[in-house]
């Protein structure tokens, strides 16, 4: 029996495979094809039917190729066809894995950045807040007691009969009319 | 008017500063003009700024305005104004011309018998803080 003759045999158990053969096949470890579906990859054997029929390019060996050798050639391209397919499909899966990365690396980027601009702006606030209340505390404070202290020295310097004695006046009536009116209004 | 709406009334701070500026004046007009006009004022808060001032200025003129007259300072009809300046008394670091005006008060003649007494209720005070 010639090797292509027992590949032929070979092809024709994997695809005429009965109940029992199936069995046997999954519970085989050895057959390389056991765990291989090549019943949905293979090319339909009508591939190799050329048009000129009467052709010569298959023809030529060991008396022309048989059904079986299509078989086995079908399976093959077919195999290859599919692995170009899945090749592709891989690379477009990658593409669109390292796409979706990039996506996601670019959308991170540009959260990061918004969330820094938001993060500068909220600095910004905090330090435009923490001045204006610090301009304000600084104002009260400082402007209030210096001011009153300026005024206090100022007026220690003057004479008190003269110039202190009015105000003094002055101001206690003022004091007292408001008095008068807060207890009115009471 | 509570104690806190009057401490916060524009006048009542421009009186407190008049009377902080004759606190420190050098002049003993100063005295005088607080004991004319502050002590002789009808609000109690006034008189007892006024008491509190010459207390702080701690001169035989000005403490003698606040424990030998009656009706001012510790001798007040106001408790507040008269426990006020009894408490300036009380804080003073040097005693020593307070303690002569109160022995004084106590001892001197014309002294009307309230103020002598107060005088030495307040000195007994001043030897035991």
């Amino acid at each position: 029996m010639s090797t292509v003759d027992r590949v032929s045999q070979w092809s024709h158990r994997i695809f005429n495979t009965t109940a029992n053969e199936q069995n046997v096949r999954r519970e085989s470890v050895s057959n390389p094809f056991a765990k291989s579906n090549f019943q949905k990859n293979i090319l339909t054997e009508d591939v190799f039917e050329s048009t000129k029929k009467k052709g010569v390019s298959f023809t030529g060996l060991n008396n022309g190729i048989t059904q079986g050798t299509k078989r086995i050639y079908s399976t093959f391209v077919g195999s290859i066809n599919d692995f170009g397919k899945r090749f592709y499909e891989g690379i477009e899966s990658i593409k669109e894995f390292c796409r979706g990365i990039k996506n996601g690396i670019v959308s991170a980027y540009n959260k990061i950045q918004e969330i820094g601009n938001t993060e500068v702006h909220i600095g910004e606030g905090i330090k435009h807040g923490y001045e204006s209340i610090k301009n304000v505390l600084s104002y009260d404070v400082t402007s209030i007691f210096n001011t009153r202290g300026k005024n206090v020295a100022k007026m220690a310097k003057m004479d008190p009969h003269t110039e202190v004695k009015p105000m003094l006046i002055d101001s206690i009536e003022a004091l007292a009319s408001d008095m008068a009116k807060i207890s009115e209004a009471a | 008017m509570t104690t806190t709406d009057i401490k916060t009334n524009k006048n009542y701070i421009r009186v407190s500063d008049i009377i902080d500026s004759l606190t420190i004046n050098p002049s003993s007009d100063a005295v005088s003009v607080l004991e004319e006009i502050g002590t002789n004022s009808s609000i109690d808060e006034v008189r007892e700024m006024t008491a509190r001032a010459l207390v702080k200025r701690n001169e035989v003129s000005s403490l003698s305005v606040v424990i030998s007259n009656k009706g001012k300072g510790i001798n007040d009809m106001s408790t507040v104004v008269a426990m006020s300046t009894i408490n300036s008394l009380l804080s003073l670091e040097d005693k020593e011309i307070a303690m002569t005006v109160l022995e004084n008060t106590i001892s001197g003649e014309g002294v009307e018998e309230d103020v002598r007494e107060n005088a030495r209720s307040v000195k007994a005070l001043m030897a035991l803080s």
